[in-house]
């Protein structure tokens, strides 16, 4: 499990994150939701340990971050950080030498998946096949934790869709994923839990069967009650 | 296999009620082996955890039947199957029931429309 508790993170004068806590279990979907600016990023980046945070803790598995946990929690960010001049299959190299737990079997299983060519070079790619080759690079990484950062912002509706199907695989499940958004039409019945955030606070977390069976209220319901 | 969710319902729910359905109906047989859950959940879009949930449910009411690592099947006892029937319809009736005392409709005119529109 992933533990969040009472973290406030400041730049300057302004506090973007006031006090957040909230968990996000293994086996499980856990989806930030938030307008822009709501801090989610930051949070992503806070349990990453690339960012350091005013006050509070996380805790991963009951453990401090510590340099090893790079291979037991992957952060996939918005947008792709490698050189764009670089084949996937020159990625996987990188990665293979970067990380224990980059998993060869699993990166071909995922190209299969998302129908790209590792021969492919990174700038030849669209924006949605780039999202799809962003997002591979960490799930096939042998982690227990998958952290994503907007994986639907800005890409066709097909490609969100095949980005979505991959939830419902053996290439994620069983692993905990974080996931960020602000549209949750393409995942709604994806998710197990919801951390709706405003204003630096975590308004409300649920679970999302949950909240249907005892309220009978969607997430947009609860969206509306707490953020309009 | 074509379903519509609703948001506002459990997601599991509705799996239920739509195996009820079908199995009721005889669109699945006696001992038909059902789809993986990792099948179902890939069709449907749904997350697998979702499905677990569905299938064990129907497990504890004997709708279906799991053998350690065998695909899940529908029951082949017609007993069950003959009370989820009548489970089924009697919510119906009851439902239409109540529909209809709300506007005050006398039964003989009730029934006689039943039969007319039956057919």
């Amino acid at each position: 499990m992933i533990e969040v508790k009472h973290i406030q993170k400041k730049f300057g004068r302004k506090t973007v994150l006031k006090d957040i806590s909230f968990h996000a279990k293994e086996g499980h979907i856990t989806c930030l939701i938030g307008i822009n600016g709501s801090g989610k990023t930051t949070i992503l980046k806070s349990i990453m340990n690339l960012m350091s945070v005013n006050r509070g803790e996380i805790l991963i598995d009951g453990h401090q971050f510590t340099e090893a946990m790079y291979e037991k929690v992957a952060y996939v960010p918005d947008v792709l950080t490698m050189p764009l001049h670089m084949k996937i299959k020159d990625v996987f190299q990188f990665m293979r030498d970067f990380y224990k737990s980059w998993n060869d079997q699993r990166a071909d299983e995922l190209l299969t998946f998302f129908k790209l060519d590792k021969n492919e070079r990174l700038k030849n790619l669209s924006k949605g096949n780039l999202a799809k080759a962003n997002m591979l690079f960490g799930l096939a990484l042998d982690v227990d934790y998958i952290l994503l950062d907007e994986p639907f912002s800005g890409i066709d509706m097909f490609s969100r869709e095949q980005i979505a199907n991959v939830f419902t695989t053996d290439l994620v499940e069983g692993r905990g994923v974080i996931l960020t958004t602000h549209e949750i039409h393409d995942i709604e019945y994806l998710i197990d839990e919801v951390v709706l955030l405003n204003n630096g606070f975590v308004v409300n977390q649920f679970n999302v069967e949950q909240m249907r069976e005892e309220q009978g209220k969607s997430i947009v319901d609860v969206m509306r009650e707490v953020l309009v | 296999m074509d379903l519509k969710f609703d948001n506002r319902t459990p997601v599991y729910l509705q799996l239920i009620d739509y195996f009820k359905q079908v199995i009721t109906s005889e669109e699945m047989a006696l001992g038909e082996e059902l789809p993986s859950r990792r099948e179902l959940a890939s069709r449907l879009k749904i997350n697998p955890n979702t499905v677990q949930r569905a299938f064990k449910e129907m497990e504890e009411t004997g709708l279906i039947v799991t053998e350690r690592n065998l695909p899940s099947k529908v029951t082949s006892d017609k007993q069950i199957i003959k009370q989820l029937r009548e489970e089924l319809i009697n919510d119906a009736v009851d439902e239409l029931i109540e529909t209809v005392q709300s506007v005050n409709v006398p039964l003989e005119d009730l029934l006689q429309l039943v039969k007319q529109k039956y057919q």
